[in-house]
C-alpha cells in the first residue's frame, strides 16, 4: 500500500480526542428524584453492562471514524498486481499467446486467436513509449523482446496456431525467465487465453510460482477470448486393432464422438487412400448425439492388400472447432507371418495346440489365418532355411548341437523371433546352459520344480510389455488359476538385459524375454505341447482355454515384429520407422499429405539399426515416406493426430487457476475496456479513498444513531 | 359543564378548600351513577330529603309530593353502621410527583376527603389514622356532620415527611382497632412487600375489611425518562445511574410483577387492592369503595 500524503496521516492522532473526553470529561447523566427505586434497583446491573457497552460502542464508533477519515485523507492506494509506478513508465510486456489448436474455435465468424490478435494490437496501441515488448505463443521456443514496436506488431500478426503446442504454465514460466532480464521496473505479462482446462495444469505450476515470486512485482493480465458456452463435436482418439495386421486379418477402427451444445445427429466417415491417393469413402456411420454422452463408434475394415493403407475418419459437416472433426491413421499390411513350429516327433502332435492357437484349421481353410504355421520335427531344423519365417518356436526341445543354436540367435539377430517352450525333452541341461544356447535362452537351467497340487499358476501382474497387451484391459477377470502348471524348469537368476514378463503366482519366472541383436528371443519355463494326461506339465492349453489362444497370439505378433512397431503418433512425438532388413537407401523423403505444396523433408535413416526417426511432426496428417523412386522403391508412412485432450473446450474455473497461480495475484478481463481499468489499477494501484470516505459516512451514521438512542430526550 | 369533571385531579387542583373538594368529588361521582348509592344499603326508614337527580323516581314518596308539591325521596338507614378508617401514609415518597398536578399525598388527601364525605353522608362514622414509621395522627371515629370538619382539617394540614415503615404501622393499627371496621389504606406501599403483606393479613385476620388504595405516581406507572438519567430515592438517598429508554421495558415488567403480587395476594385473603396512579379520574377508588360496602349486605 502506498500514500499519496503520508504526512495527513498525523491526523489520526486525534482519535486520542474522544479517548480523552470519554475518560475525563463524561456526560453527566440528568438527575431525577424518583421514589420506586427499588423497582429499578432489581435490573439496574443487567442494564449497567449495556450501557457500558454502548459507551465502548460509542467510543469505538467515534475513534474508527476519525482514524479512518485521517487515513483517507493520505489517499492510500493498494497494489493489486504489477509494480506501483507511474502510468506512462515505460513497461517490460510479454503477450503471450495460447497458439493451441482450440484457438481455432469459430464464434460470431472469428476465431479466438483473430480476437486475440486483435486485443494484442490495441493493448500494443497503449503501452507507454520506451515500453521492451515480446511476443510469445504456445510453440517450445526461446523467447525475446522484440527490436521495436512495429516488429511485435507484425509478430502478433502473423501468429497461427500450432498443433504441437506446450502448455501456458510452460510458456509463462519462459515468459517470467525473459522478464528477469529486463531492467524496466514495471513488468507486465498479457495471457491471451481460451481459458480452456488443458491450457492451465498445475503439474509444472510449482516452478512458475517460484519464478512470478522470484520476479515479485508482476503485472499479471489473463485475457479471456474464450466462449462461455461453446457447442462442438469432436472425433475421440482412433484405436486400431493392430497397426501391422497380416493380409489376411481384418482391421477394426474404434473411437468416440464426444458433443457439446444441443442435441444433434452427426456421421462420421471412414476415408482410405486410395494408390493415387485418392480418398475413398468405405464406411460411414451415424449418431444422435447429447451432451456429456459420448457415443462409440465402430468400423471395421475387411481384409487388404499387402502395403502400406492410409485414412481417415471424418466428422461430416462443419462446428465451431474443426481442429478435432478428422482423425487420421496409417496400418501396414503384410502377408500372413510364416511361423516354423519345429517339434519332437511326432512333430503334428506335439505342435497341434499351438498350431491350432495360432492359424486354427477352420481359418486356414478360408485363408483367414493370421500366420502361416509349418510345423517340421526337430531333426530336420538343420536342414530347414530359416531367413523366409518371421519366428520361430521350439517346442519342448531336446539338447540341441551349439551349431543349431548358433543358427537360432543369428535368426534372432538379424530381426527374426524365437520362442523355446522348455520340457521334459529339456534332460540334457548342459545343451541348454552352452554358451551358444545361452546366447538366445533367458538364464541357465537348474531344476525341475513339481508342483503336484495344481495350485501353480502364471500370474501376470504388469500388462505395460506388447506380449500382454490383450490382457491390459482384462486385468483380474482372467481365470489363469483354471490352467495350473504342475511342473515347470527353474531357472538360475537372469541375466543382464533379461526381461521376466510373466511370473508363477509364487513369484518365480515362467516367461522370459531377451533381445539380441534386432530380434526378440522368448523363453517358457513350461511346454505347451503336453497332453492333459497324468504326466502333463500343465493345463495351460486344454479346455476352454482362450488365455492361451491370446497369449500365443500375441507372443507371435510381438515375435515377428508386428506389435511393437508403431505407425500413429501424436503431434510432437518423434516417429520411429522400422526398415525392412533388405532396405539400404541412403535417403528418405519425407511429405504430408494432407499439405501438398509443402516442402519435402529429406531423411537419413540409421542403417545399422534399420531405423528412421522422424522429429518433424508439428502437424497433423498422413505422412508418406518414400525412397528408390515410384516403382520399386519403398512406400511407406505414419500418421500424426491431435490427442483428443488437446481439444478439450472445459472451462477452467477460478479453482484450476489458484492451483496454477497460488497467491501470486493475476488480474481477469474480458473485454478491452475491463483490461483498461485493471491496467491502469495494475500500475498506479486502486485509489481506496472512496472506499474509506464511504466507511468513514457509514461510521458516523452509526455514531449518530447510536448517539440519538443513547441521549434522547435531553 | 358536567360536574364529571369534578373527578379529574387537574380540575380537583384548582379548589382550594379541602371540603369542596371532597364536595365536588362526591358530586361527580354521584352525578355519574344511574342508581343512587344511598339506596339499598338499610331497610329500615328514617327521614325524608329532598329530590336529587340520580335518586331513583320510585323512591319520591308522592304522599309528601301531594302535601307540599315538592318532590321529597324516603330515606332508609342501615340497620347497622360501619365504621371505616382512613388510613393515611405520610412518608416522604408520598409527596412526589413529576409532571402531575397533584403529589401522590394530595390525590390520597382528595380521595380520603371525598370518602369521609360520602361516609359521613351516609351516616357512617370515620376515623382517621396517619403514619410513618409508626402511628403519628389518630381521630376517633364519628358520624356526625361536624366530625367532617375535623377530619378534613387534619387531612389538609397533613405533610408528607421522613420515613416509612408501613408494615410496623399496620400491625400496631390492627392491635389499635377493638371492633371490625373498614380500614382504607391510602400508600404507594413502596417498601418490602412481605411484611406489609403479612401486616394486611393480619388486619384482615383481625376480622377488618380492608381497601388498599395502592396510590403511586404517574411517573411511577409509566417511567416516562429518556437516555441517561440518575435517579434518586428520596427516603434512602440512594441514586442509581441506567438508560432510561433502555430500561423501561425491565422497569414496567417490575412494576406489574409488583401490583401483581400484592393483587394475588389481597385478593387470596379477600382484601381489595386498587392500584391507582395520580393521572386517573377518583370514580374508580370510590366506586371500589361503594362495590366493597354493597357487598358487605
Amino acid at each position: 500500500m502506498a500514500l499519496a500524503n503520508p504526512l495527513l496521516l498525523l491526523g489520526g492522532l486525534l482519535v486520542a480526542v474522544p479517548i480523552v473526553l470519554h475518560l475525563i470529561m463524561r456526560r453527566k447523566p440528568r438527575q431525577f428524584e424518583f421514589p420506586a427505586l427499588r423497582l429499578v434497583e432489581s435490573r439496574h446491573e443487567t442494564n449497567q453492562r449495556q450501557l457500558r457497552l454502548r459507551h465502548l460502542l460509542l467510543l469505538a464508533l467515534r475513534v474508527a471514524a476519525i482514524g479512518l477519515l485521517a487515513l483517507a485523507l493520505a489517499r492510500p492506494t493498494v497494489r493489486l498486481s504489477g509494480a506501483m509506478g507511474k502510468q506512462k513508465d515505460p513497461v517490460a510486456a510479454v503477450m503471450v499467446f495460447d497458439a493451441s489448436p482450440r484457438m481455432d474455435y469459430r464464434h460470431q465468424n472469428r476465431s479466438r486467436l483473430e480476437v486475440a490478435q486483435e486485443m494484442a494490437l490495441s493493448i500494443l496501441a497503449g503501452l507507454p513509449p520506451e515500453s521492451q515488448i515480446a511476443v510469445l505463443d504456445t510453440r517450445r521456443q526461446p523467447g525475446a523482446f522484440q527490436v521495436d514496436r512495429g516488429a511485435a506488431k507484425d509478430r502478433i500478426r502473423r501468429l497461427t496456431t500450432l498443433a504441437n503446442s506446450q502448455t501456458l504454465v510452460e510458456t509463462l514460466d519462459d515468459a517470467a525467465r525473459l522478464l528477469a532480464t529486463s531492467e524496466l521496473a514495471q513488468r507486465e505479462v498479457y495471457v491471451f487465453t481460451d481459458l480452456a482446462r488443458p491450457a492451465w495444469p498445475d503439474g509444472s505450476a510449482a516452478r512458475l510460482r517460484q519464478r512470478l515470486d522470484d520476479l515479485k512485482a508482476v503485472g499479471l493480465y489473463l485475457i479471456d477470448v474464450g466462449v462461455e458456452e461453446p457447442a462442438n463435436t469432436a472425433l475421440g482418439e482412433l484405436r486400431l486393432s493392430e497397426q501391422v495386421l497380416s493380409s489376411t486379418s481384418s482391421l477394426a477402427i474404434e473411437t468416440e464422438l464426444f458433443h457439446r451444445g444441443p442435441r444433434a445427429e452427426r456421421s462420421v466417415e471412414l476415408y482410405l487412400l486410395g494408390p493415387e491417393l485418392a480418398p475413398e469413402k468405405r464406411a460411414q456411420a451415424t449418431a444422435e448425439l447429447e451432451e456429456g454422452r459420448p457415443r462409440a463408434i465402430e468400423f471395421r475394415l475387411g481384409s487388404m492388400e499387402a502395403g502400406t493403407h492410409r485414412g481417415y475418419v471424418e466428422i461430416v459437416g462443419a462446428d465451431g472447432l474443426a481442429a478435432d472433426d478428422k482423425r487420421f491413421f496409417t496400418v501396414e499390411v503384410t502377408p500372413a507371418w510364416r511361423v516354423l513350429l519345429v517339434a519332437p516327433h511326432p512333430a503334428d502332435r506335439y505342435a497341434l495346440f499351438l498350431a491350432e492357437a495360432l492359424a486354427p484349421a477352420v481359418f486356414r481353410r478360408t485363408g483367414q489365418a493370421r500366420f502361416d504355421c509349418r510345423v517340421i520335427a526337430v531333426d530336420r531344423l538343420a536342414a530347414e532355411p530359416l531367413e523366409s519365417y518371421g519366428a520361430i518356436c521350439l517346442l519342448d526341445p531336446p539338447a540341441l548341437d551349439p551349431a543349431a543354436w548358433q543358427r537360432l540367435a543369428d535368426f534372432v539377430a538379424d530381426g527374426g523371433g524365437l520362442a523355446v517352450f522348455l520340457g521334459r525333452n529339456a534332460q540334457q541341461a548342459a545343451s541348454f546352459n552352452h554358451a551358444t544356447a545361452q546366447e538366445v535362452l533367458a538364464a541357465r537351467l537348474l531344476r525341475q520344480a513339481r508342483r503336484p497340487d495344481g495350485d501353480l499358476y502364471l500370474a501376470p501382474d504388469a500388462f505395460d510389455h506388447p506380449l500382454l497387451k490383450s490382457f491390459a484391459g482384462l486385468s483380474g477377470t482372467v481365470p489363469w488359476e483354471a490352467f495350473p502348471v504342475f511342473r515347470y524348469w527353474q531357472l538360475e537368476e537372469p541375466g543382464e538385459g533379461v526381461d521376466v514378463v510373466v511370473r508363477y503366482n509364487d513369484g518365480r519366472p515362467a516367461i522370459l524375454e531377451r533381445p539380441l541383436g534386432r530380434g526378440r528371443a522368448v523363453t517358457v519355463t513350461t511346454p505347451v505341447s503336453d497332453f492333459p494326461d497324468r504326466t502333463a506339465w500343465n493345463l495351460l492349453p486344454v479346455g476352454d482355454s482362450w488365455p492361451f489362444v491370446i497369449l500365443a497370439n500375441d507372443m507371435m505378433s510381438y515375435l515377428v515384429g508386428a506389435s511393437g512397431r508403431r505407425l500413429n503418433y501424436f503431434a510432437g512425438q518423434p516417429a520411429l520407422l522400422q526398415l525392412d532388413p533388405q532396405d539400404d537407401y541412403r535417403a528418405y523423403v519425407l511429405s504430408l499429405l494432407e499439405a501438398p505444396d509443402a516442402v519435402d523433408v529429406r531423411l537419413t535413416p540409421d542403417l545399422k539399426e534399420k531405423l528412421l526417426v522422424i522429429t518433424s511432426t508439428d502437424q497433423v496428417g498422413n505422412y508418406r515416406v518414400r525412397a528408390g523412386g515410384s516403382g520399386s522403391g519403398v512406400d511407406r508412412g505414419f500418421s500424426v493426430n491431435l490427442a483428443h485432450e488437446k481439444t478439450n473446450l472445459d472451462r477452467a474455473g477460478e479453482d484450476d487457476l489458484k492451483r496454477v497461480f497460488g497467491e501470486h495475484p493475476y488480474q481477469l478481463a474480458r473485454d478491452r475496456d475491463q483490461l483498461q481499468i485493471k491496467v491502469a489499477e495494475g500500475r498506479a494501484g486502486r485509489d481506496l479513498f472512496p472506499i474509506l470516505i464511504v466507511m468513514v459516512a457509514l461510521l458516523l451514521a452509526a455514531e449518530h444513531v447510536v448517539a440519538n438512542r443513547f441521549y434522547r430526550g435531553q | 359543564m358536567s360536574v364529571e369533571r369534578y373527578l379529574k385531579p387537574e380540575v380537583i387542583r384548582q379548589i382550594k378548600r379541602l371540603d369542596l373538594r371532597a364536595q365536588f368529588i362526591v358530586k361527580g361521582f354521584l352525578h355519574g351513577l344511574h342508581a343512587s348509592p344511598f339506596h339499598g344499603f338499610s331497610v329500615e326508614f328514617s327521614e325524608h330529603r329532598k329530590y336529587t337527580p340520580g335518586d331513583d323516581p320510585k323512591d319520591i314518596d308522592w304522599l309528601i309530593y301531594a302535601k307540599t308539591d315538592k318532590y321529597y325521596v324516603k330515606k332508609f338507614e342501615a340497620e347497622t353502621n360501619i365504621t371505616g378508617y382512613l388510613v393515611m401514609d405520610l412518608s416522604r415518597s408520598m409527596g412526589y410527583t413529576y409532571r402531575q398536578e397533584l403529589t401522590k399525598f394530595e390525590y390520597a388527601v382528595c380521595l380520603a376527603a371525598a370518602l369521609c364525605y360520602l361516609m359521613i353522608q351516609q351516616q357512617d362514622p370515620v376515623g382517621l389514622l396517619t403514619f410513618d414509621e409508626k402511628i403519628r395522627n389518630s381521630l376517633a371515629p364519628k358520624s356526625r356532620r361536624r366530625h367532617l370538619a375535623d377530619v378534613l382539617s387534619i387531612l389538609s394540614k397533613l405533610e408528607p415527611r421522613g420515613k416509612t415503615d408501613v408494615a410496623a404501622s399496620l400491625v400496631q393499627i390492627s392491635a389499635m382497632l377493638r371492633h371490625a371496621s373498614l380500614i382504607m389504606i391510602f400508600s404507594d406501599l413502596l417498601a418490602d412487600p412481605e411484611p406489609v403483606l403479612q401486616a394486611l393479613h393480619l388486619l384482615r385476620h383481625g376480622g377488618h375489611d380492608v381497601i388498599v388504595f395502592h396510590i403511586l405516581d404517574e411517573a411511577e406507572t409509566r417511567f416516562p425518562f429518556d437516555g441517561m438519567v440518575e435517579l434518586e430515592e428520596p427516603e434512602t438517598r440512594q441514586r442509581l445511574q441506567l438508560d432510561a429508554g433502555n430500561f423501561r421495558r425491565d422497569y414496567l415488567a417490575e412494576l406489574e410483577a409488583f401490583r401483581e403480587r400484592y393483587r394475588r395476594e389481597c385478593f387470596q385473603s379477600r382484601i381489595d387492592y386498587v392500584p391507582l396512579d395520580t393521572s386517573m379520574q377518583f370514580d374508580k377508588a370510590l366506586t371500589e369503595y361503594l362495590a366493597s360496602r354493597r357487598a358487605r349486605y
